[in-house]
């Protein structure tokens, strides 16, 4: 059992002492009681911090994505960023690590383990509460507790708990620099990849009704891709809106850019977009899950990632955000891989 | 069936230089006759060869992609067809993972002395495609 | 940008294309895409008028591109690209599309024939759009060569290169050079004896200042390319120093080893540790550390007991050893096939059945009978010999489907060698037919049928026997119509001649390609007989194909000759097809580092930078990026997403 105090006061520690910059953590929101990301430089905040069960967002995003801040860290070297990190959290941050996105000394990891209980997935809470609206929310042993206007309501935190903590394998967060919670790896409430599995179970043309409709629905906003702390591109290949121009950019450059698929969101354009995002994942996904709590009309993106993730462990023995030194899934080989596919 | 017309499919086949394109390249030397369905694009080596191409073919409309290269331990740069070999089970996991008929999606290792073997594997995909009809799927809409 | 002007050529390759493509429909629609400026068909393009007129045409026109549809870039890319240089332009603005190998020669509709040709050209029309004029790029040459294999086309390839002042290291896995022509006893058709033929050569070798020999040693592992390949061989301890060995023989006296000797295709013995012939060059005793009781003198040591030179030397270790050259000569020779393959004669089990190697050594002064044929069972002199012809050879439904051409000949020679040895012997040959191609050849073959009185029998022999001590060969006599059954002393087998084992292995480490039979194949059948597929490598001797043995030495001597004129260039282009890094969309996740097979990129203040010297341009890194940051040029994505759309377009 993790106490909240414990992160703060190591948090305080390190602004006081300099040993940091800032801390990526996770405060009180202004919505009900979720949690929200927080940027915290001066001693005096550290007991904003919170730890609960809604504090689900992966932070290592905001190491990627505040280009400002991160254009400020490289200009002015010196203390690292501490950033508070769960098991997926962590992981993604050794992918960064291993795309030398920053160094190790850049960033300080606070872990904190999920303790098998994982985080709230909002959309299963609310049949819960009956339209009531929750205001806070706690860790309690193996349940989650949900303060709202009408009392308190106890719930098993795996009634609740996103569908990626139920298969989690991995919820310590190996890497860190310091670490809260106990490492209770194996404590997985359903077998890895479970829902893959059953989904699987279905045939090609079930599975393509389940899709298409899916592909139909995506308005391409492009939320999966601004939340995800692995689509740090400053240009997406399939979406060159954002085409970087820099002193570096050269005429040549320009001409060459390649529009795969138009920006109309219709089902081809869609499909594309988010098989290559799936094939950009795969072996970097950490299953943070971020991109599907995003989604605005409820793509089951995790689904993609989760059957490259996968096919990365069961055909080529990959794992995701193990090793800082080793190499990246498509830049790699073993012997060994299967080739029985090849005629 | 033998009433209707009997559908040609539309085969983009991406060869790699030094052994699937030079096998083609025998069997046309060997005059050995297979379907004219697929246009060949040759690149320097499967591991050239982008998932984005296959999306890209598909997307435009082929009925199938071929990707066909050296032999393992043959590549003409060592390691490409190991590269390839990984990035291209990906993608035809994550297609038939979303329903596309795996037959849609093929990859060969023709040598430079498999002339014979480059007739046959463009025969028997082309055959596989046929019954599979039009490819719609990921195909991109017709603008009217 | 201003549009590009293109011509196209369209080649009726006479009626090779013409026949089953409508090539005036090709450049019709070849006519209506944006960038084309200017088409023409013409009969053969590649011929002295067809090359003119595009010279002319790019002249007149003021073309900055050409799209050539015709054959197949292997064959004349480099024809129509020096066209384009001799008319003003960039010549790698120059493209082939392959509408013969591809598309007419394999397809009889013509008229979907003629849709595919039109998408193959409209496909190459779109990359040339996008191609931008490169310049090959300039490498130094290292001045050095290396052959592989120190059989006769070794030994001839490296004393050619040597001879034109050339350094050049012959590697060889054996402890002597000298090779399978070592073993023989006569060769055909004067009947000179081969090891009297080939070893002044041997000796030269060893002699020669520009050759630095290495025997009992392998190649392992190739980097780099032509004009500069390093090569990593592993030398294996020989345990004797060949300076100070003596061949005084003491040693093998003492050695309590005894193993098959496999100079003497194991008809004889030989202890572990031994000298393959009297002649061996380099002239000095190998220790075979796999039979040797333990290189231990507290085991054995007897050997280094009684030797006076002190040339043994136990804590001798493998050495890898790493050479610069500039060019390779591949020289390793075939094997025969195995008896082991042939169940139906007996599958190598039934005694006095030889393969032709061992009949070699057999008659051979040098070998195990001191030059008497007797035959193994009882050492008697075998009185009647059949010889067996196409034994694995073009049997295309169970062995090897080509016909091993020297086979004929050396049969013919046996029969000869054992007329002069056993002169009231009866000989007999079955055969299939008698190819006898060569200078003086079909006199050699008469001779052997008239003057030898031997028996030739066309037929195949369907199965041999032990039976009363002898060996029952049942065959047919198919001129007769007749069965025939001979109670045979001795049988020899003409045994199909195959890739030898080193062959396949060099294969694999120079990734060098082999053909359907697993011989070396040759970058062009006609044009280029000794070139492989690779750059700088060249190919000579019966790991090419079976060949006699004045082939062989002519075409050693024609790749020295290639590897000569290849280095006797101060400089070579390599061809500025290179992978090229859009540093603007370049994060440094190091990737394409990971990925490059040859160490060509590195990260350089957190961007990728390539090695224009190393980067072999497979595009490997180009798949891999997730951002679309690096390409090889002139085979860009774009170019690719371009070629994909005329594919598929209507």
């Amino acid at each position: 059992m993790i106490n909240v105090q414990d992160i703060r006061d190591t948090a305080r520690d390190l602004l006081a002492k300099g040993e940091v910059r800032a801390v990526i953590g996770y405060r009180r929101g202004s919505r009900g009681m979720l949690a929200e990301p927080a940027f915290i430089t001066s001693p005096e905040q550290a007991d904003e911090l919170v730890w609960d069960p809604t504090c689900f967002h992966n932070l290592s995003l905001y190491l990627v994505h505040d280009r400002k801040f991160l254009d400020h860290i490289r200009k002015n070297p010196g203390a690292p960023v501490a950033i508070i990190a769960k098991g997926c959290d962590a992981r993604s941050i050794v992918v960064l690590l291993q795309e030398h996105y920053f160094k190790r000394e850049d960033v300080y990891i606070i872990g904190v383990s999920c303790e098998g209980t994982g985080v709230l997935d909002e959309r299963k809470l609310a049949p819960h509460l009956n339209g009531a609206q929750a205001s806070n929310a706690a860790f309690d042993g193996d349940d989650f507790v949900f303060t709202t206007a009408e009392g308190e309501k106890r719930l098993q935190a795996r009634e609740v708990m996103a569908d990626r903590c139920l298969e989690c394998r991995i919820p310590f967060p190996k890497e860190h620099n310091a670490v809260f919670g106990e490492d209770k790896a194996g404590r997985q409430m359903e077998a890895p990849f479970a829902a893959l599995t059953r989904f699987e179970e279905q045939g090609s043309g079930e599975r393509w009704d389940f899709w298409s409709h899916h592909f139909d629905r995506c308005i391409r906003c492009f939320a999966c891709r601004s939340v995800c702390p692995m689509c740090y591109c400053d240009e997406c290949v399939v979406d060159s809106i954002t085409f970087p121009v820099t002193t570096e950019t050269t005429a040549e450059d320009k001409a060459n850019r390649v529009r795969w698929i138009e920006r109309s969101a219709v089902r081809s354009e869609n499909i594309t977009y988010l098989m290559t995002r799936a094939m950009h994942l795969a072996g970097r996904c950490t299953d943070c899950g971020e991109c599907e709590r995003a989604c605005p009309v409820n793509v089951p993106i995790r689904l993609l990632n989760n059957k490259m993730e996968r096919e990365a462990r069961e055909q080529f023995g990959f794992e995701p955000g193990a090793s800082i030194g080793g190499p990246s899934l498509v830049a790699s080989f073993l012997d060994s891989d299967p080739g029985d596919f090849i005629r | 069936m033998s009433e209707q017309q009997v559908y040609e499919p539309r085969v983009v086949a991406f060869l790699c230089k030094w052994c699937s394109s030079a096998g083609s390249d025998l069997a046309g030397v060997s005059r050995i006759q297979y379907p004219a369905n697929a246009t060949p694009i040759t690149v320097p080596c499967t591991g050239a060869i982008s998932p984005m191409y296959i999306m890209s073919a598909f997307n435009k409309g082929a009925d199938g992609v071929l990707v066909s290269g050296c032999h393992i331990g043959d590549c003409h740069y060592i390691e490409g067809n190991y590269l390839a070999r990984r990035k291209m089970q990906l993608i035809m996991e994550l297609l038939e993972f979303i329903g596309v008929e795996p037959n849609r999606f093929r990859m060969s290792w023709v040598s430079a002395a498999e002339g014979a073997k480059f007739a046959q594997v463009i025969t028997d995909f082309v055959n596989d495609l046929k019954p599979l009809g039009p490819q719609e799927k990921l195909k991109k809409a017709e603008h009217s | 940008m201003s549009k590009k002007r293109t011509g196209v050529f369209v080649c009726h390759c006479g009626t090779n294309i013409a026949a089953t493509v409508d090539v005036a429909k090709v450049a019709k629609e070849m006519a209506g895409e944006d960038t084309v400026a200017f088409t023409k068909e013409y009969v053969y393009m590649c011929s002295e008028p067809g090359q003119e007129s595009v010279v002319q045409a790019i002249k007149d026109n003021k073309l900055d591109s050409v799209v050539v549809t015709c054959c197949s870039p292997n064959l004349h890319e480099k024809t129509f690209r020096d066209n384009a240089t001799r008319a003003g332009i960039n010549n790698f603005t120059c493209e082939i599309a392959n509408i013969r190998e591809q598309c007419s020669w394999v397809h009889n509709d013509k008229a979907k024939g003629t849709e595919k040709a039109i998408k193959i050209s409209r496909s190459v029309v779109r990359r040339v759009n996008r191609n931008q004029p490169l310049d090959a790029i300039a490498v130094n040459v290292t001045r050095r060569a290396m052959v592989i294999g120190g059989g006769v086309a070794g030994i001839q390839a490296a004393l050619d290169i040597a001879n034109a002042g050339v350094e050049v290291v012959l590697v060889e896995k054996q402890a002597t050079i000298g090779g399978r022509m070592l073993q023989l006893s006569e060769t055909f058709p004067t009947l000179d004896c081969s090891q009297c033929v080939l070893s002044p050569k041997m000796v030269e070798v060893k002699r020669h200042p520009k050759i630095k020999l290495m025997t009992y040693s392998e190649v392992q592992e190739l980097t780099g390319s032509v004009g500069n390949f390093q090569v990593k061989a592993l030398k294996k301890p020989t345990f004797v120093d060949p300076d100070k060995c003596k061949l005084c023989d003491e040693c093998t006296a003492v050695c309590p080893v005894v193993v098959p000797n496999e100079y003497e295709l194991n008809l004889t013995a030989r202890r572990a540790i031994y000298i393959p012939y009297a002649q061996a060059i380099p002239a000095s005793f190998t220790l075979d550390e796999s039979v040797c009781l333990g290189l231990n003198p507290i085991v054995c040591g007897k050997c280094k007991d009684v030797c006076e030179a002190d040339a043994i030397n136990y804590d001798m270790r493998p050495e890898t050893v790493t050479e610069d050259v500039g060019a390779i000569v591949v020289a390793t020779g075939f094997d025969l096939y195995g008896q082991e393959n042939m169940g139906e004669l007996g599958g190598g089990k039934i005694e006095d059945v030889l393969d032709g190697l061992q009949f070699e050594r057999l008659c051979s002064a040098s070998g195990a009978t001191k030059g008497h044929i007797l035959r193994p069972s009882d050492h008697t002199e075998p009185k009647n010999v059949v010889f067996i012809q196409c034994v694995g050879s073009r049997d295309p439904a169970k062995h090897c489907a080509y016909c091993s051409k020297i086979c004929c000949m050396y049969t013919a020679k046996h029969a000869q060698l054992y007329k002069h040895h056993v002169p009231d012997g009866r000989a007999y040959v079955f055969y299939i037919d008698i190819r006898s191609g060569g200078k003086g050849y079909e006199e050699f073959v008469q001779r052997t049928m008239e003057d030898n009185d031997t028996l030739y029998l066309r037929g195949r022999v369907s199965r041999l026997y032990r039976h009363n001590g002898k060996v029952r060969v049942l065959g047919t006599d198919t001129l007769s119509g007749q069965n025939v059954e001979i109670d045979a002393d001795m049988v020899v087998l003409a045994l199909a001649m195959v890739p030898s084992k080193g062959t396949t292995e060099i294969a694999k480490v120079l990734k060098i390609g082999r053909d359907k039979d697993g011989f070396l194949a040759e970058a062009h059948p006609k044009l280029k007989p000794v070139e492989s597929v690779t750059a700088g490598i060249y190919l000579a001797g019966a790991a090419q194909a079976p060949k006699d043995i004045p082939e062989t030495v002519a075409q050693a001597g024609a790749a020295a000759a290639k590897v000569i004129a290849l280095l006797s260039q101060a400089t070579l282009s390599r061809p500025p097809l290179i992978a090229r890094v859009r540093r603007s969309h370049c994060t440094g996740c190091g990737m394409c580092v990971d990925a490059c097979p040859f160490i060509a990129i590195r990260l350089e203040n957190g961007k990728a930078v390539v090695n224009e010297a190393l980067c072999e341009g497979c595009g490997s890194c180009s798949a891999t990026c997730l951002r679309a940051a690096i390409d090889v040029k002139n085979v860009t994505q774009l170019q690719i997403y371009e070629m994909i759309e005329a594919c598929l377009a209507v």
